[in-house]
């Protein structure tokens, strides 16, 4: 980057483009957060401040219960998806053969396959070995979706942590066992707190997956939230969005930060955006 | 493919790592859970896809082509290229919003290049069903957009809802960010000297432009326009919250087979139909990009 000479001319058009887009991004959101307020039903225009669409949510016991099977949904999926990409990441990591890379690819698929069909087909296999809707299902079908993101993060850490530092750790006698559980997870802690948020935002924010993998009660929030949007657009739905929002955004933030706090290693973001430094 | 690499360059070190089995057992797990979990309902797709419906309304596996004939209609032809259209649509209109603004933040971003970058990342990141109903309660007919319309005069109101531009709109707004982030990655890892040596040799702006940043870039763009098309063209909240039935997609149509319509085996055949469609596309990406590997 200090290579690069300053250019001089800043592009107006494409300046422009970019201020407007970003009103465009948070327009409605904050349009959303803003009429949450309200005190009349109205969309249009705010005629008072008012909590009483919080207060209706608090005393809406089935969107309550939503919430709480959400939570427990993501919280689940995170630690599962955690476990299994970390393992995943580690065996792809040193197994360069033929299979391994076949085995990188078909794990890899989840990301590129459009989410409808992950969906439907959990839902074929489900039904197909008996097994009744619930959350559990949501549960096994999130971390088969998750388990990927964990990987790609986790890997791209592996990647600069190398080779040598767990030869180091063998040459003063550890087995490969302890080199990993000693040397390695310890230096992953950053990557696998990012992924980890990341995973539990994604997947408590889900809706195509719950949608065709739940049951009947209590149904994922994103799920009951799809059912009251398609009744009509209401204050109420406006409290829950703002406050799915909120939460989201927070842990989005968390993982993009928290990582780059532990050191110098590569952030979420830069794994996202595929930047270099 | 760069851990490929490394293991071939540290072929003594790699040696040693290899004489526990302690990786393949590593592997073990994920791998089964991965193929009980996501190979098999792959492929329970692709069979049911020949299956049939039995009279009492049950899903049951068959050998006959007869869902693959039914959607080869007029009805569903119309509706499989209204997707087409409408993702390709999007794809188009994406990269129109994300290059100038990917341009911008790359290349003038400065400092701030961080902050931007992640500012649009977190909505994007955060819940697309609450992103897509504030796009619906901001064009419904008594929403914002409406009401300063209305107030300033220059229309007595205008129906976004339930037209093909609110739905293409919704996508946009929903996937556009994965337009943004290749295009970015790729305008950062520009070597701006490039810029530089057109403007020597007496190129205007738009000349340098299309005769050097584009074409280099041009990996982000085919990057981002798979990535928005796979989403898009998969959609059916879209659809389903801002259109009706006149702007249905094929996500629509598998989700109504599953979901409403219990006609399993059909939307097997739609599902399957799609993913085809979308490896072709991949196929031709993973062409047009391997091609020019030498120039990154």
């Amino acid at each position: 980057m200090a290579r690069r000479r300053r250019l001089e001319r800043k592009p107006l058009l494409a300046v422009v483009a970019t201020v407007v887009f970003f009103a465009w991004l948070y327009l409605p959101i904050l349009a959303v957060a803003l009429f949450s307020f309200n005190d009349k039903k109205s969309l249009s225009s705010f005629s008072g401040f008012s909590l009483r669409w919080y207060d209706d949510l608090v005393h809406d016991r089935a969107l309550l219960d939503s919430l709480v099977a959400s939570l427990t949904i993501a919280s689940i999926a995170t630690v599962g998806s955690l476990v299994l990409g970390t393992m995943l990441a580690l065996g792809l990591e040193r197994v360069t053969s033929r299979r391994g890379r076949v085995i990188g690819a078909v794990t890899l698929l989840p990301l590129v396959t459009p989410e409808i069909v992950t969906g439907v087909a959990a839902l074929l296999l489900f039904t197909g070995i008996g097994m009744k809707l619930s959350m559990t299902t949501v549960v096994l079908a999130e971390i088969t979706f998750s388990i990927a993101y964990v990987t790609v993060i986790v890997r791209g850490r592996l990647t600069a942590i190398a080779l040598e530092v767990e030869e180091a750790a063998r040459d003063l006698g550890c087995t490969p066992a302890q080199a990993v559980r000693l040397v390695i997870l310890p230096m992953l802690v950053p990557a696998l707190l990012g992924a980890g948020l990341l995973v539990f935002a994604l997947v408590f924010d889900d809706f195509v997956l719950a949608f065709f993998t739940t049951g009947v009660d209590p149904q994922p929030l994103p799920v009951r939230v799809y059912s009251s949007i398609r009744f009509g657009v209401s204050p109420s739905i406006n409290a829950i969005g703002t406050l799915m929002l909120l939460g989201s955004a927070l842990l989005i933030v968390a993982a993009l930060t928290l990582p780059r706090l532990f050191g110098r290693g590569q952030s979420s973001l830069d794994l996202i955006t595929g930047g270099h430094r | 493919m760069t851990t490929v690499e490394q293991g071939d360059v540290h072929t003594g070190t790699r040696r040693s790592a290899q004489r526990t089995s302690l990786w393949g057992w590593l592997l073990a797990l994920p791998t089964a859970w991965m193929v009980t979990f996501f190979v098999s309902s792959m492929a329970l797709i692709v069979m049911l896809s020949f299956g049939r419906t039995t009279n009492d309304g049950y899903p049951a596996f068959a050998a006959s082509t007869a869902n693959y004939r039914a959607i080869w209609n007029e009805v569903y032809l119309e509706l499989f290229l209204r997707s087409l259209l409408y993702a390709l649509a999007t794809v188009v209109i994406s990269a129109l919003i994300a290059y100038p603004v990917a341009y911008a933040i790359a290349l003038h971003g400065g400092r701030y290049k961080n902050a931007l970058i992640a500012a649009i990342v977190v909505p994007f990141f955060a819940s697309y069903l609450v992103r897509m109903y504030a796009w619906k309660a901001l064009l419904s007919d008594d929403g914002l957009v409406n009401s300063g319309l209305r107030a300033s005069g220059i229309s007595d109101g205008v129906t976004f809802l339930n037209t093909p531009w609110a739905v293409v709109g919704g996508l946009v707004y929903g996937f556009v960010v994965f337009m943004i982030l290749p295009v970015y990655a790729s305008l950062e890892r520009l070597d701006t000297s490039l810029i530089e040596a057109g403007k020597d040799l007496y190129h205007g702006p738009v000349r340098t432009f299309v005769g050097v940043t584009l074409p280099a870039t041009r990996a982000g763009l085919y990057g981002g326009a798979l990535l928005v098309f796979l989403p898009a063209l998969g959609d059916f909240v879209s659809a389903q919250l801002l259109g009706g039935a006149s702007t249905y997609m094929m996500g629509n149509l598998v989700q109504q087979q599953f979901a409403e319509g219990q006609n399993w085996p059909l939307g097997s055949a739609l599902t399957v139909g799609m993913m085809a469609a979308l490896t072709v596309l991949m196929v031709a990406y993973l062409r047009a990009t391997a091609t020019r590997g030498g120039e990154r």
